[in-house]
């Protein structure tokens, strides 16, 4: 039925399509902002429907990477424009696209200045994104990577609350500093590739930026060159997850960006850092993540207790969610340096949970903003009773983000936890210990927030959810009970790049994938990857 | 060959400059018969000059490729040396463009205004290919005499004057002090010309010779005058915001280009046995140049000052070019200029554009509320500083990107190091100007006239060029590799 999307660019396409809207949007009247909401969210929404299609036409059985689009773009160096995707790229897409519509449906009423700008950015920014998770060239996947950052700065510049430019500029520092240094590495590996560098005799093979060209270097890359790539690589994606301790400019950036950028920001490009790790330091450099491996862990570790430490003692609910973040993707860290594939797997699929229960949070935050223009919880209490539906679906999110089984967050921690209990037991203790406070944070905040008595005479008037709102918030609920209770169809995507990864990063699992984690045939397919 | 007079069959391949040279002359002498020629039929006059140089440029092209040595070894015409009589044409052209307005408005003679700039140009296209030091030395001092008249066009404005008379001071000096290289060097050489340098700095015991040593520092610390590397950067500031804008443009990027190229055409050409001792000291240069000028910029409240200490950290860039002229450092360089070039004269036709007066458009304050008062011009602004951060997809990322490969590359890996992180660091500065033009509200709202489309035609290519430079810079890639000096 989805066959149709083999004959078409299709990657590209959905790429592009935020693009080419951006650019429409610009000649549109700037002074009928209904039309702009309309034609932006549309745009968003045809980008979202083109894009389902790939996780029906997607092959589990074919090869690694499908859809794949390769022609020749800067040949003088051997750069390729290359798409493509993978299970993991894929499921990513699919929650850009979808929080991308839901993002752009929270903008109409919260964005009343400077629409035509903000539509445009907002689109501009879906190709950045969309871009790097398509990309398998590493050249073009850093285009992508810092082209994405101007529309964010400006989104948080320019919509966002009183420290917005010290916010935003910090952001774009703090994130090119890290991206500079990933773009040595970068070089360092293309020259390894070519004609050497440094002191180090290079392979002599023909200049080329591909993803998949250095994951088949990887093993012949000498340790110590393994050593300082995978630093630079390190502080480029790091800095991006964030990972303590680089994570100062995540809770400046969200508390002052507009709710739609948070929700970007948390939802998407949080995970290009997750992500980055998963495709490029684990597969390209198997034995320096081997060595650091003891430091990424502890790293993860302290992210996981420090972010909810800190979220705990949040006045602000923004403030809240954000170090609930760095808390969050401390675990999906934890799960990716297990390095075996119920870890990584888990890792994956909590990157996606994150991104809807941490999206969904933003926008709740948000959608209580917009009627109080506080987010201070003492500011409110009990509105559960003015607010049933909202309550209800806030609820909801707190338990999906606290890990409650039966929703997503319990599926993506367990297989976390189950990776890393098997690598090291006591990281996975040390974590567990990270699900209690997320649990305490959570539920104090909703406790505060949605019973009592109702303190504030403001409160008693609030409007629950409109329609607009339901509609953006449901998808988000679905999915997570989706999850929650049948994520065979998620976990059968991951199953084959998990177990490539697995297999290039550590040589055990090429030939036995534990049978718990793993369907039966994903041991002799790790085989034939090796 | 015969004789003190070469015929006129063996000056054919000095045809551009010749051109350039006699209508520049022309030009003068027209300019001040009378009342001399209208603003705009002076401006018209040098474009036609540009156009006819441009045209003996391709036929020259045609004619010669190989890098053929001519006139007794003084000259050289090989890719190398086309391609940057090409990027003096440009920038000259861009240059006469941009000064129609305020040639308009001044209250000066517009013929001297243009011929002065062709005679620059007419020296930068002999620095191009001059193979012998002497010849490289007058033509570098055509430029420079032309340059510091420019300087203080504004013959009225004090700090105009203060500007050329800085500029003239410390030029003189530093071009004493060149000279006397080339004399230490001609000593302990016993050449003057590149190939012959080359041999005799390769022959057993040259290297060691103190004389030689002396002589090339000098050499170098003339040269790095003319760049503005730190230390030899302290006129840049102040002639940067004392000359007139688009005077400023045309030092920013055709001087500076071509000095660079000069750099390397000498030592990569002329001293390549040396390159061990001469890339160790460009490597400090280049780091205090990339630290300082980065540092300094973060300060500026003004932003022709600010522009100007950028582009001193924009030097100490390209050098890391010069330290790594392997294959990948000798076209990283070209390119850079070259995308450099677009970048500049765009910023700089901004500046001008908002230029009510003559020194307006210099502060933060002046780009309150751009995106409001003009969208395309703060477009265009904002995709020239993001060029000049090196952020895709804008030919100043393709540029950095293999300006600091090759230094990774040829082994200055720490270098890279500083050079990326300053480069992220300058985002600050150049995104000050982005939050005044975006995200401040405009002091006076009204819109800024487009008055001079000659000048909103010049950003217009510039923004557009800068973009081709990022988005599809294969064929420049190829050009530049083509064009890029053999490495011995």
């Amino acid at each position: 039925m989805f066959e149709w999307v083999h004959g078409l660019p299709i990657l590209s396409l959905i790429a592009y399509v935020p693009l080419v809207g951006a650019a429409i949007l610009l000649l549109l009247d700037g002074g009928r902002p209904a039309l702009l909401r309309r034609f932006a969210t549309g745009v968003a929404l045809f980008d979202f429907f083109l894009s389902v299609p790939l996780w029906f036409a997607f092959d589990r059985e074919g090869p690694l990477f499908q859809f794949v689009e390769d022609v020749p773009w800067i040949e003088a160096i051997g750069v390729r424009y290359q798409f493509g995707v993978d299970g993991i790229a894929l499921l990513l897409v699919l929650l850009t696209t979808l929080l991308g519509v839901l993002a752009f449906l929270s903008s109409w009423s919260a964005i009343r200045e400077r629409e035509k700008e903000y539509y445009a950015f907002m689109l501009l920014l879906q190709t950045g994104m969309l871009g790097v998770f398509m990309a398998m060239d590493f050249f073009l996947f850093y285009v992508f990577w810092e082209v994405m950052l101007v529309p964010m700065y400006f989104l948080i510049g320019i919509w966002g609350g009183p420290r917005k430019l010290y916010a935003a500029i910090k952001f774009f520092l703090y994130t090119l500093a890290g991206s500079v240094l990933m773009l040595l590495g970068i070089l360092a590996l293309y020259f390894f590739n070519g004609e050497g560098l440094l002191g180090w005799q290079g392979l002599g093979n023909p200049a080329s930026f591909s993803v998949l060209q250095f994951h088949e270097i990887a093993s012949r890359i000498p340790p110590d060159l393994q050593f300082w790539i995978f630093l630079a690589f390190f502080v480029g994606f790091a800095i991006k997850v964030p990972m303590f301790p680089f994570h100062t400019w995540l809770p400046d950036a969200h508390v002052e960006a507009p709710t739609a950028g948070s929700v970007i920001l948390a939802g998407v490009l949080l995970k290009m850092g997750t992500y980055g790790f998963v495709r490029f330091s684990l597969p390209i450099l198997p034995e320096a993540t081997v060595r650091l491996l003891p430091w990424m862990a502890g790293l993860a570790i302290i992210g996981i207790l420090y972010g909810g430490l800190v979220a705990m003692a949040q006045k602000d609910m923004k403030k809240l969610v954000a170090y609930s973040s760095v808390s969050h993707l401390g675990f999906v860290m934890l799960g990716v340096f297990a390095l075996n594939p119920a870890g990584l797997k888990g890792g994956v699929l909590q990157m996606i949970n994150h991104g809807l229960s941490t999206g969904a949070l933003f926008l709740l935050v948000g959608i209580v903003y917009e009627r109080r223009h506080t987010r201070m919880i003492a500011d409110y209490g009990g509105i559960s009773k003015v607010m049933p539906v909202f309550a209800t679906i806030f609820l909801i999110i707190t338990l999906s983000s606290i890990g409650l089984p039966a929703l997503n967050g319990f599926i993506g921690e367990f297989t976390i936890l189950v990776g890393a209990f098997n690598r090291v037991w006591w990281w996975a203790v040390l974590a567990g210990l990270g699900i209690v406070l997320g649990a305490a944070y959570m539920l104090w905040m909703y406790q505060r927030v949605f019973f009592g008595p109702i303190t504030h005479a403001e409160n008693r008037e609030l409007a629950d959810l409109g329609r607009r709102e339901l509609a953006y918030l449901l998808p988000l609920v679905l999915l997570c009970f989706w999850i929650g209770l049948y994520p065979r169809p998620f976990f059968a995507v991951l199953e084959k790049p998990v177990a490539y990864v697995a297999a290039r990063v550590d040589p055990a699992f090429a030939v036995d994938v534990p049978a718990d984690v793993a369907s039966p045939d994903a041991g002799a397919e790790g085989e034939a990857l090796q | 060959m015969n004789g003190p007079f070469p015929g006129l069959a063996e000056l054919a391949p000095l045809a551009p400059e010749i051109a350039l040279g006699l209508l520049g002359c022309l030009l003068l002498v027209v300019g001040v018969l009378g009342r001399g020629p209208s603003h705009r039929l002076a401006a018209s006059l040098a474009l036609g000059a540009v156009g006819v140089a441009a045209l003996c440029l391709a036929l020259v092209a045609g004619r010669f490729t190989g890098g053929q040595v001519v006139l007794a070894g003084s000259f050289v015409l090989d890719r190398f040396a086309l391609f940057w009589k090409a990027l003096v044409l440009l920038a000259t052209a861009f240059a006469v463009v941009v000064s129609v307005r305020f040639v308009a408005e001044g209250r000066y003679r517009p013929g001297e205004y243009y011929a002065l700039l062709l005679l620059a140009g007419t020296g930068m296209l002999l620095m191009a290919s001059g193979h012998n030091l002497l010849v490289l030395w007058i033509s570098l001092e055509l430029m420079a005499l032309s340059s510091y008249v420019l300087a203080g066009y504004f013959r009225e404005e004090r700090r105009s004057q203060e500007a050329a008379l800085k500029y003239f001071v410390l030029g003189a000096v530093s071009s004493g002090i060149l000279l006397y290289g080339i004399s230490l060097v001609y000593g302990s050489l016993g050449t003057l010309r590149l190939d012959e340098m080359a041999a005799a700095a390769a022959a057993p015991g040259a290297a060691a010779s103190r004389l030689l040593a002396i002589g090339w520092i000098l050499l170098l610390s003339g040269l790095l005058f003319k760049v503005a590397a730190v230390p030899f950067h302290v006129w840049t500031p102040d002639v940067y915001t004392g000359a007139p804008t688009p005077v400023t443009a045309f030092l920013a990027a055709g001087s500076k280009a071509i000095s660079f190229a000069l750099l390397a055409r000498i030592f990569v050409q002329g001293l390549p046995a040396l390159a061990g001792e001469w890339q160790l000291l460009l490597a400090v240069v280049s780091a205090v140049t990339m630290v300082w000028g980065n540092l300094a910029a973060l300060t500026q409240r003004n932003v022709k000052r600010m522009l100007a200490y950028s582009s001193i950290a924009h030097a100490g860039y390209i050098l890391l070019g010069l330290l790594a002229i392997n294959r990948v450092g000798s076209w990283a360089l070209l390119f850079y200029l070259l995308s450099y070039l677009f970048v500049t004269f765009g910023v700089f036709a901004v500046v001008i554009v908002l230029e009510r007066r003559e020194y307006a458009g210099e502060t933060y304050e002046d780009y309150a509320g751009l995106a409001r008062r003009a969208p395309f011009l703060a477009a265009c602004l904002l995709v020239f500083l993001l060029a000049l951060t090196g952020i895709p997809p804008t030919g100043g990322f393709v540029g950095k990107l293999y300006l600091f490969g090759a230094a990774v590359q040829a082994g200055w890996g720490w270098l890279a190091v500083v050079g990326v992180l300053m480069s992220a660091l300058s985002l600050y500065y150049y995104f000050r100007l982005v939050v005044w033009m975006y995200q401040r509200e405009a002091t006076d709202a009204t819109p800024v006239p487009l008055a001079a489309r000659s000048l909103v035609g010049v950003i217009a290519v510039c923004a557009v060029m800068t973009l081709v430079l990022g988005i599809l810079p294969g064929p420049f890639v190829a050009l530049t590799q083509a064009a890029a000096l053999p490495v011995p």
